[in-house]
């Protein structure tokens, strides 16, 4: 799932301070798990910016709200209307959410209330990890279920790199080295003459480095295309 | 049925004596299905406590936690209180007695008075306040103190100007100032009193105590300095309540007095002026006193003159110890012999010996006497007439085995009465007694008792919020610096609140009646009270208006003492002004307030003990002719614990024979079932409804759980134990006795508090000090040629205990006293041992050669208490020892409901006290166990599976397990196990958890009202 967390909130502040009629607007599907964007927390940062209001003698009206998802337009037909009549929504939705929400939200400007880090697991209550960068190639299989370019701090793909220390990165005595837990892992598995297997230069163009990314299912992409000719 | 019916003995119990100890026999019995009868001899039950200003070591207010006691007692339907009332014959025999009460004339009519206290005002004859302790004034027409149950006044006769007047022939009516006063028309100049008779199963005696009259230790200046007061007028003297107001003030010149002197056992340990045996309170108590004293103000410099520290009880060394290191408490080791005022100042000038010897001559601005505990004046009569045998000291007789049992069957003995002791140790002979009697007359259980008939709850669901608001005074504690009408004023006009008026005190009996009346008048449908903590009154409230007919759940309470007046002393405007919004608060939260449906569940009738020591297989015992099937689960192969290894107790009793018979009866009594080598696995469900997997497979139900765990016995590393044989604990001692293995002649050196009270063990073993005179004393009678030394920190032989020190002394036991930062040094020397020591006394090095070094090793927790702990989620002392869940007033309970401890799992102690708590806890099971069906709780998380997500938060932070995952792999919730701690609530992200009456929107209103500004600015 996304993982976000809270923008500080001076930073939050300094964002709507110049507003009137404010929408804190939360998302209760994987913000809401991570404890940063659903609609409580959104009613929290409701509550915070109208406390600071009344201690700076800001008038400002401040409102929260929260739907199932930010990122399927039919969650938020049913609040459309009353959302276009604030001045600014504070959206605590991921990333996905704010943009999604501010294509169709006409002249009001959405703006976001939490950093969209990573997606990732939740190892146990309060604490996230992210496990999978998404680059649209995976190869998992053949470094035992852990991946180097989530995992690995310069995604190297055929081992480690000279900072390895004692099984940490070294970058942080709090970081595992990726390709340390590569090794054990294949290790345990027999699985380590895999790794002998060189390869090759990765091709990142299935990952950010190819721009925007666009997945349409095959049969919706016959459609689409169907459609396109008849208009032409 | 039929054994009911066939049976003689009575379903009613007879209390004598309306303290703590009384009140607490007269709940457990009244809650388990018995009729009681508590006789008390004053105009109100309260007994001792009341007057105490906190007590130790929370800081608790003693008043607080007592008045709600008082109330639940003089509001249940099953305890009639006799005040003003004396028993003057007692006829029968256990299971069925008859008694005679005489019932002194009160002069007002308990059916008309509303206790408003006009006639109080009015009354012009002030009388020296007993309650104050002469330090303040009464009316002749009077309640003993504010909180009074019941609260019906008084007159008394030996003062008022009216009755004495007649008495003495007079012609013309005198005053008669309280008959005009009184409204309701309650006053009965001609009421003559009377006698009634009750037919009961069983007596309680718990008549409490008398204190000592220091007067008669000429030398002290009691009465003739009046900057001397005793202990008692120092804790009215502290008390906001009391004569200065908790001001710390001399009675001589309202002077603040920098230095104050307490001199301990005043009355106590001392066979020539006054009384031989320890009070067992006075060294605590003190040193709660001084802490207070600094606390009320930090310029006093609080001085203890003490022969001995006995802070023996449980965390009793951790709180002298902070006493000395944090409030700068001096404690000094003299005997003050002379007081002496010096003309003019009114100070006092005490001389003392220090311990080299040299006389000191020190001034002090006030003085305690820290007063000590005696039966009453007419205890030899009260004996009398119950038909028991009292002791040579006149209190009740009874023996370590059976502590709590007199000479006369059917009839107990609780508290102060059988010995002195504190308030947790009488608050535990209260449920002791009460188990005791349950199990006399288990089959006449519920024949005499009624049912409480409560009105059907009103339908409020859907109407406007009509909220009334009490806004207490509570004396002067709220009303010294919250400017209470003000708060009324404030608040009156906020929407939903359709009526707000004030109160001197919300909790007294005569309030609840009015709240009932207004909310009847007002149609009220929700109340908030403005007072003190919802810890110790919101049950009361609650219970208040369920009987007007609303849903317990409608009420609310605004703390505005502890979390306003007591922290905002001297700040009247802005403590107003926080009281105001405290207020509204509530209020907020009131008006979101919706009834709440409680649930009830089955309870099985049987009980889990885990130990089979004395403390296991007493309550089990107990329990069992209770008529409950009880499990006794022990570890080892045998029952009896660490009292295998004893022999005699300290007063003779033969303790082997005495466990013999115990196993006995515990194996031959058909309801109990034991289970040596054996263990619990796990244990499931909730109270009344516990399912038990043990390691040999058994599955047992039962409803209720007592954790008899047990400690162990120190395993001595210093000294040279283990490395010399002539190195013993004294265990191996005692059984060196038993065995008359002990050679003429020898030489023992004991050492006392061997592994105790030094750190990481900073605690008190108890039963040490005893255990070193019980051998000594057995040597030296068995053979005068021995010579036994005692080198010790403190002897604390409290209680009647101290006979046994006495009489070892004179058989010429040598005590010597040595200091922690300067402990004895024990080495091999040819055959035998010698130990160096510094005598204090002869200021000098002692080289005591010894044929035997003998070690006082003290107590720990047993290993298994830890993983017993968590396995039923009941926390521990730093020490390891389990925390029960008031260290004063629940002392064998668990804040989990249902699971009880007693023994040595829950702090070091003698064998009679092992005992007493055993039986407690099998009185307080037997209040559980007794009732068809349980009430659960109202406050409890609602779960909504509709918002849920199943992100399992709940699931990982629940600490009684009630979120699970269901079937269907999503979140589902057990509600008869949640706690309503509210942890989920505050964890889930998608607000599908959400505690009744601490709901979100509930909170949220709370907040706004606590963080609104002016509105117009605000907005939101």
């Amino acid at each position: 799932m996304i993982v976000g967390k809270q923008k500080p909130f001076e930073e939050i502040w300094n964002m709507v301070k110049d507003f009137k009629k404010v929408l804190v607007y939360g998302c209760n599907t994987c913000v809401a798990i991570c404890h940063a964007g659903g609609g409580k927390e959104a009613e929290i940062i409701a509550s915070m910016i109208r406390i600071k209001a009344a201690e700076e003698g800001v008038p400002m009206e401040v409102k929260h709200a929260g739907i199932e998802r930010h990122c399927e337009p039919e969650y938020f037909e049913p609040l459309m209307e009353e959302v276009k009549t604030y001045d600014l929504v504070l959206s605590t939705a991921c990333g996905v959410g704010v943009n999604f929400l501010s294509e169709r939200i006409g002249n009001i400007p959405v703006y976001p209330g939490i950093n969209t880090e990573f997606f990732g697991a939740v190892p146990q209550a309060g604490v996230f990890t992210e496990l999978c960068a998404g680059c649209g190639n995976c190869i998992l299989h053949l470094t035992g279920g852990i991946c180097p370019i989530a995992r690995c701090s310069k995604s190297l793909m055929n081992g480690p790199c000279g900072g390895t220390n004692k099984g940490k990165c070294e970058i942080s005595q709090e970081v595992d080295c990726g390709w340390y837990l590569i090794v054990e892992r294949m290790k345990q598995l027999g699985t380590v003459d895999k790794l002998y297997a060189i390869q090759q230069p990765r091709n990142w163009s299935t990952a950010r480095d190819g721009g925007p990314r666009r997945v349409v299912l095959a049969h919706i992409q016959d459609l689409e295309e169907e459609e396109a000719k008849k208009e032409s | 049925m039929s054994d009911k019916l066939s049976s003689n003995k009575k379903g009613s119990v007879l209390v004598v004596g309306g303290g703590i100890g009384g009140m607490q026999a007269s709940l457990d019995l009244a809650d388990s299905g018995f009729k009681v009868h508590m006789v008390q001899k004053e105009p109100s039950i309260g007994g001792t406590m009341v007057m105490l200003d906190k007590t130790f070591p929370t800081g608790d207010c003693s008043m607080c936690m007592i008045s709600p006691k008082m109330v639940e007692v003089g509001r249940h339907l099953n305890v009639d209180i006799h005040t003003l009332a004396e028993v003057v014959s007692v006829e029968g025999e256990e299971g069925n007695f008859r008694a005679k009460i005489r019932l002194a004339p009160r002069y007002v009519d308990p059916a008309k008075c509303t206790g408003c206290g006009e006639c109080e005002a009015q009354c012009p004859k002030k009388v020296p306040s007993e309650f104050d302790q002469q330090l303040g004034n009464r009316k002749s027409i009077y309640a003993l103190f504010p909180q009074a149950v019941p609260n019906t006044r008084a007159i008394d006769d030996r003062y008022c100007l009216f009755l004495t007047s007649r008495k003495k022939g007079a012609k013309k009516d005198v005053c008669k100032k309280c008959e005009k006063a009184c409204k309701a028309g309650a006053i009965n100049y001609d009421d003559k009193g009377q006698e009634i008779e009750v037919n009961v199963g069983s007596i309680i005696l718990a008549p409490g105590l008398d204190r000592y009259n220091a007067k008669v230790r000429g030398e002290l200046g009691l009465g003739r300095w009046p900057n001397v007061v005793t202990s008692l007028q120092f804790e009215r003297i502290l008390s906001a309540s009391g004569p200065f107001k908790g001001e710390v003030k001399r009675p001589s010149d309202d002077k603040h007095p920098k230095k104050v002197a307490w001199i301990q056992c005043v009355g106590s340990r001392d066979p020539h002026n006054a009384n031989p045996w320890c009070s067992s309170v006075c060294c605590m108590y003190a040193t709660k006193q001084s802490i207070i004293a600094k606390e009320h103000d930090k310029h006093i410099e609080p001085a203890i003159f003490y022969m001995d520290m006995r802070a023996f009880g449980k965390d009793f060394d951790k709180y002298v110890e902070r006493a000395k290191n944090e409030y700068g408490v001096r404690y000094q080791r003299a005997m003050v012999s002379a007081i002496r005022e010096d003309p003019g100042s009114g100070d006092l000038v005490l001389r003392y010996a220090a311990e080299d010897g040299s006389l000191i001559d020190e001034t002090f601005e006030m003085v305690v006497l820290s007063i000590g505990f005696e039966p009453h004046k007419d205890a030899a009569e009260f004996a009398k007439t119950f038909g028991i045998e009292p002791n040579v000291y006149k209190f009740a007789k009874t023996s370590p085995l059976n502590p709590v049992e007199t000479t006369r069957k059917g009839v107990f003995v609780t508290g102060t009465y059988q010995g002195p002791k504190d308030i947790p140790d009488t608050v535990m002979q209260g449920s002791a007694v009460a188990g005791e009697a349950m199990a006399l007359l288990s089959e006449a259980r519920g024949t005499e008792t009624i049912k409480k008939e409560l009105p059907p709850e009103k339908e409020v669901l859907g109407e406007e919020p009509r909220i009334g608001v009490l806004v207490c005074h509570c004396g002067i504690n709220i009303a010294s610096t919250v400017q209470v009408e003000q708060v009324v004023e404030a608040v009156k006009d906020l929407p939903g609140v359709v009526y707000a008026t004030n109160t001197l005190y919300a909790c007294s009996q005569d309030t609840q009646e009015t709240i009932k009346q207004l909310v009847k008048e007002k149609n009220l449908n929700r109340l908030v009270v403005a007072s003190c903590t919802p810890r110790t009154h919101e049950p009361l409230f609650q219970e208040t208006i369920r009987d007007a007919g609303l849903n317990k759940y409608l009420f609310d309470l605004a703390d505005i003492r502890e979390q306003c007046s007591w922290c905002h002393m001297g700040h009247k405007e802005e403590a107003t002004k926080k009281a105001i919004r405290i207020v509204k608060m509530a209020i907020a939260k009131s008006r979101l307030q919706e009834p709440i449906k409680t649930d009830t569940v089955g309870v099985t009738p049987a009980c889990l003990i885990i130990g089979g020591g004395i403390a296991g297989m007493t309550a089990a015992l107990s329990l069992a002719d209770q008529g409950f099937q009880v499990s006794i689960v022990e570890k080892e192969n045998e029952l009896g614990g660490l009292v295998r290894n004893l022999y005699r107790t300290l007063e003779g009793n033969d303790v082997r024979e005495f466990l013999a018979s115990r196993i006995g009866q515990v194996r031959s009594h058909p309801k109990i079932k034991v289970f040596t080598g054996t263990e619990v696995r796990n244990t499931d469900g909730f109270v009344g409804n516990f399912k038990t997997t043990l390691t040999d497979g058994t599955e047992i139900s039962h409803g209720a759980i007592i954790l008899t765990t047990g400690g162990i016995e120190y395993e001595p590393t210093e000294y040279l134990y283990k490395e010399s044989d002539r190195v013993v604990t004294q265990r191996e001692l005692e059984k060196k006795i038993a065995a008359a293995e002990v050679q003429a002649g020898n030489r023992y050196v004991m050492i006392q508090c061997v592994g105790s009270r030094e750190e990481p063990n900073q605690y008190c073993s108890r039963i040490c000090c005893q255990d070193a005179v019980k051998n000594a004393i057995a040597i030296k009678e068995k053979d005068p040629s021995a010579q036994v030394f005692i080198l010790y920190r403190d002897i604390r032989t409290y209680g009647l205990r101290e006979d046994y020190y006495k009489k070892a002394r004179e058989l010429g036991v040598i005590f010597v006293r040595y200091d922690v930062n300067r402990k004895p040094e024990v080495a091999q020397s040819g055959n035998g041992m010698s130990v160096k020591t510094w005598d204090y006394m002869l200021n000098r090095e002692l080289n005591i050669g010894a044929d035997w070094v003998v070690l006082s090793a003290g107590f720990r927790p047993h290993p298994t208490t830890e993983k017993v702990g968590a396995l039923y989620k009941v926390t521990r002392n730093p020490d390891g020892y389990f925390l029960e869940a008031h260290v004063k007033l629940r002392p064998v309970d668990f804040p989990s409901e249902g699971i009880f401890v007693a023994g040595l799992a829950h702090a070091p102690k003698n064998l009679d006290e092992t005992i007493t708590q055993a039986l407690a806890s099998a009185g307080r099971a037997g209040v559980v166990l007794s009732h068809d069906r349980l009430a659960i709780s109202g406050i409890i998380a609602k779960h909504r599976k509709d918002l849920c997500m199943s992100c399992l938060s709940c699931f990982r932070v629940c600490p009684f397990d009630s979120p699970y995952i269901g079937e269907d792999g999503k979140v589902a919730h057990n509600e008869v196990k949640c706690h309503g701690c509210g942890i989920c609530a505050a964890i889930c992200p998608a607000k599908a958890f959400q505690v009744n009456n601490f709901r979100d929107d509930q909170i949220l209103a709370m907040i706004d009202v606590a963080v609104e500004c002016d509105t117009s600015v605000a907005g939101g």
